[in-house]
């Protein structure tokens, strides 16, 4: 079933912060015949600059993909995605970028700060402001008194603390964001919607997946649903509800095609 | 460059924050120390013996250092998901690639020179003479080789899944190849074809490690080597390297995160 | 008693009993090694003659700084280095230089360019520990060889050898020979270099006589058993009796040991060379000296 755009909400002369093209992504499995499975098919869309931009579907959409193909870890079949204009097979499209992966894992015998540092390094952060990024973003995530401890020591929502330390280091002007508050209390969730809208009225853009559509209806501009690899919607939260006459959940269901008691 | 340097700074770090090194050194330090105090028919100037295993056990322990370091990096970064947050910053796989190898490489010439002051001060204890020289070439030579181990090493660990059997088939390789080596082109000439020629490829295709295994020209006192032959084998080295590091990073570049 | 006890206490016995009857039937089966009383011998049983042929051996590279030939180099060359050091020394200059010339040769003329290139990385040139004192770095490889296999002779009077005659520790090669002989009490070769210790260190010859008399019955001894003589080592006693007997003016028993040596030794010209000089030296001795003739060392 082909994408139903719902609007295309751009100003004119805007030219979108992140494009995909057609996007084809194919796995080969292991198994004899080499069987293909398709995780993303004929995919595109675009994100503008200061919109917050919600990538929902369900388990298995191939949202993760997506995001893996956005940031170089995984190759592209067919397609292209450019962020900033680059293709996203340079680094150097990354220069200007935020990540903030699922599951958060750092380097444990690196204190914050070592860490943080060694981020910076990347992002060729001029010495002298590295120090006083740090600091900011060590406080704007409530880390600074933990900031000489190993990371072997933190708790969860330390890790994902530090996780989010890291990915603003840079001060990105697009933060793609992967599942944020999976594995988070309700105050953590807060903190990073606060975090987002935050960022949003900095102009910054958010791209982030997620499930958890109540989240994603109170915080994002624009949605795309995707469901077996393919595109089913994108368009505002709004005119999405609209259209369906009920909640984005509903939407998001009656879009994917399930009907309850049908598994 | 930038990139690479501050991956080996953090490979660095891993090192002296981990148990091995110190838990190697201390015991080559009491090993020797040990086998220091025997006294052979009331003689206390026999020094030669001590060298020796003092030298062995430096061997044997940066080998244990590199291989055990490099087999590790990249598939601990996939496992811990580490490489995740660090591939997603404007850094290249061939970048990380160099930055692990420095690192390593890096990390295993500071340990080396803990290690050889320690044998520098028993050595001069005893013998009450300094052979700078051969000592300097010695070291030299043995970081060189450490780092044709570590490239090698970083190529088995995107080719191989677990880090232990990479680091198992790498220590088979690299102890082959020291003790038999030298050694392979004698085989040919008893062998008949094909093997005779198989093992003649394999002779002039392995990097010869043992070439800069110099501890019987340290332990016997014997003249320095010329330095212009020491520069050939360090660049003998580096080529070694190079080609495992290339070989790598074509591997690599192509591989699938997830 | 409670019940956990009891079963604790019956285990134990049980344990007890099996023990006892398990040990002698464990001493039976078990062989060398179950009766042996040193702990190298029961950790390491029979493998520890191989490591302890391997130290001799190594003793033998450090004699040679290094340069030796390993096992491809010796089955490509075909004769094995030989590791007696002691028995070069022993040689003549001649029979020496023609084993320095086998001995270069070994590596040969290079194969490749990576066998040339190589070769400034290991010891590629022949060499000695020469210097004076500098025999003493091959003395921990003997001394390790000696204590994993007590029973090959060789250690001892090899390394006695050198501490005698190159290190000036002469206490230390009588007692490292005392030690030999206790652990082979019939080997002539150990009693041999013990006597060689008493006369040419201990200028002792009374001792020394004693010794390599001694050695001698040791000797015929073991041909008589074996019916393999070691001509080599008898000669050697022979000659030391004889010259002994000589410089004592025993001339009747120096020519005894002379004629004896005569029928083994590969030059019985030159022997018989030296029983006519001495035959000559008794005739022109003065009477009082020649009566010396009769005279017979007492043990």
């Amino acid at each position: 079933m082909p994408a139903q755009a719902v609007t295309t909400a751009k100003l004119p002369g805007m030219k979108p912060i992140l494009k995909i093209e057609d996007l084809v992504v194919e796995y080969r499995t292991r198994e004899f015949g080499q069987r293909v499975t398709v995780a993303v098919n004929r995919l595109s869309l675009e994100v503008f600059p200061g919109e917050v931009f919600g990538f929902l579907g369900p388990n298995g959409a191939g949202k993760t993909t997506t995001v893996n193909v956005l940031l170089g870890f995984v190759p592209v079949t067919r397609g292209a995605a450019y962020i900033f204009n680059v293709n996203v097979r340079d680094p150097i499209a990354r220069q200007r970028i935020g990540y903030l992966p699922e599951l958060t894992y750092y380097y444990k015998f690196l204190t914050a700060e070592e860490l943080l540092r060694f981020y910076a390094r990347i992002f060729r952060i001029p010495r002298a402001e590295i120090g006083p990024r740090i600091d900011e973003v060590l406080k704007l995530v409530g880390l600074d008194t933990a900031r000489k401890r190993p990371i072997k020591t933190y708790s969860k929502g330390m890790q994902q603390r530090i996780g989010l330390a890291q990915a603003l280091i840079n001060e990105p002007d697009l933060l793609i964001l992967d599942e944020p508050t999976s594995g988070l209390d309700p105050i953590g969730r807060m903190n990073v919607r606060e975090m987002i809208q935050r960022l949003k009225s900095k102009g910054k853009t958010v791209f982030f997946s997620s499930h958890e559509l109540g989240e994603v209806e109170t915080v994002c501009d624009r949605v795309a649903i995707l469901h077996q690899g393919e595109l089913k919607a994108t368009g505002r939260v709004s005119d999405l509800v609209e259209k369906y006459k009920c909640n984005l959940e509903q939407a998001f269901l009656k879009v994917i095609g399930y009907e309850p008691g049908h598994e | 460059m930038n990139n690479a340097l501050s991956v080996a700074s953090i490979v660095i770090k891993e090192l002296y924050r981990r148990k091995d090194f110190y838990v190697l050194f201390v015991l080559t330090a009491i090993i020797t120390l040990l086998m220091g105090s025997l006294h052979f028919f009331n003689d206390d100037r026999i020094v030669r013996y001590l060298k020796e295993i003092c030298l062995l056990l430096i061997w044997i322990s940066a080998l244990a250092i590199a291989v055990g370091t490099s087999a590790r990096q990249i598939p601990a970064e996939r496992e811990n998901r580490t490489i995740f947050p660090l591939l997603a910053k404007p850094i290249t796989r061939g970048q990380l690639i160099a930055g692990k190898f420095l690192g390593c490489w890096l990390a295993c010439g500071l340990a080396l020179i803990v290690f050889y002051f320690f044998f520098g001060v028993i050595s001069v204890s005893r013998e009450h003479q300094w052979a700078a020289a051969s000592f300097f070439q010695a070291l030299w030579l043995h970081w060189w080789m450490l780092g044709v181990v570590v490239a090698m090493t970083l190529l088995g660990s995107v080719v191989f899944a677990a880090p232990s059997s990479n680091g198992t088939i790498c220590l088979l390789i690299i102890l082959s190849i020291l003790l038999l080596g030298r050694h392979l082109n004698k085989v040919a000439v008893q062998l008949a074809e094909p093997m005779s020629g198989v093992v003649s490829a394999v002779y002039f295709a392995v990097p010869h490690l043992e070439l800069f295994d110099v501890r019987d020209l340290v332990v016997h006192n014997w003249d320095p080597i010329n330095w212009l032959i020491c520069v050939g084998a360090t660049l003998y080295a580096a080529a070694y390297a190079i080609f495992f590091l290339f070989a790598t990073w074509l591997v690599f570049r192509r591989q699938p995160l997830v | 008693m409670p019940a956990p006890s009891l079963i604790l206490a019956l285990l134990f016995v049980v344990c007890f009993t099996l023990a006892t009857w398990l040990q002698p039937w464990h001493q039976s089966w078990a062989g060398g090694r179950a009766q042996s009383d040193s702990l190298l011998g029961v950790v390491m049983g029979n493998s520890r003659q191989l490591f302890a042929n391997h130290f001799f051996t190594k003793a033998d590279v450090y004699f040679h700084s290094g340069y030796y030939p390993s096992v491809f180099d010796q089955a490509i060359g075909g004769a094995p280095h030989i590791t007696a050091a002691k028995d070069a020394a022993a040689e003549t200059d001649a029979e020496h230089g023609r084993e320095q010339s086998e001995e270069a040769g070994f590596l040969g003329p290079p194969r490749d360019w990576i066998d040339r290139f190589s070769r400034n990385f290991y010891p590629s040139r022949h060499s000695h520990l020469d210097r004076p004192g500098e025999a003493r770095e091959i003395l921990p490889w003997l001394r390790i060889a000696a204590d994993l296999d007590p029973h090959k002779v060789e250690t001892y009077t090899v390394a006695a050898y050198w501490l005698r005659e190159h290190l000036n520790r002469v206490d230390e090669a009588e007692q490292l020979l005392r030690e030999g002989w206790r652990a082979n009490p019939d080997s002539y070769e150990i009693l041999f270099e013990l006597g060689r210790v008493f006369d040419e260190n201990r200028h002792d010859s009374q001792r020394a006589r004693n010794v390599w008399e001694l050695a001698l019955g040791k000797w015929r001894q073991r041909s008589a058993r074996n019916g393999e003589p070691d001509d080599f080592v008898l000669e050697q006693i022979l000659t030391r009796l004889a010259q002994l007997e000589e410089r004592e003016g025993h001339w009747e028993k120096a020519l005894s040991y002379l004629e004896k040596l005569e029928a083994v030794s590969p030059k019985p010209e030159a022997i018989q060379q030296q029983i006519n000089d001495l035959k000559k030296k008794v005739v022109s001795a003065p009477p009082a000296n020649r009566s010396g003739a009769q005279q017979t060392g007492k043990p």
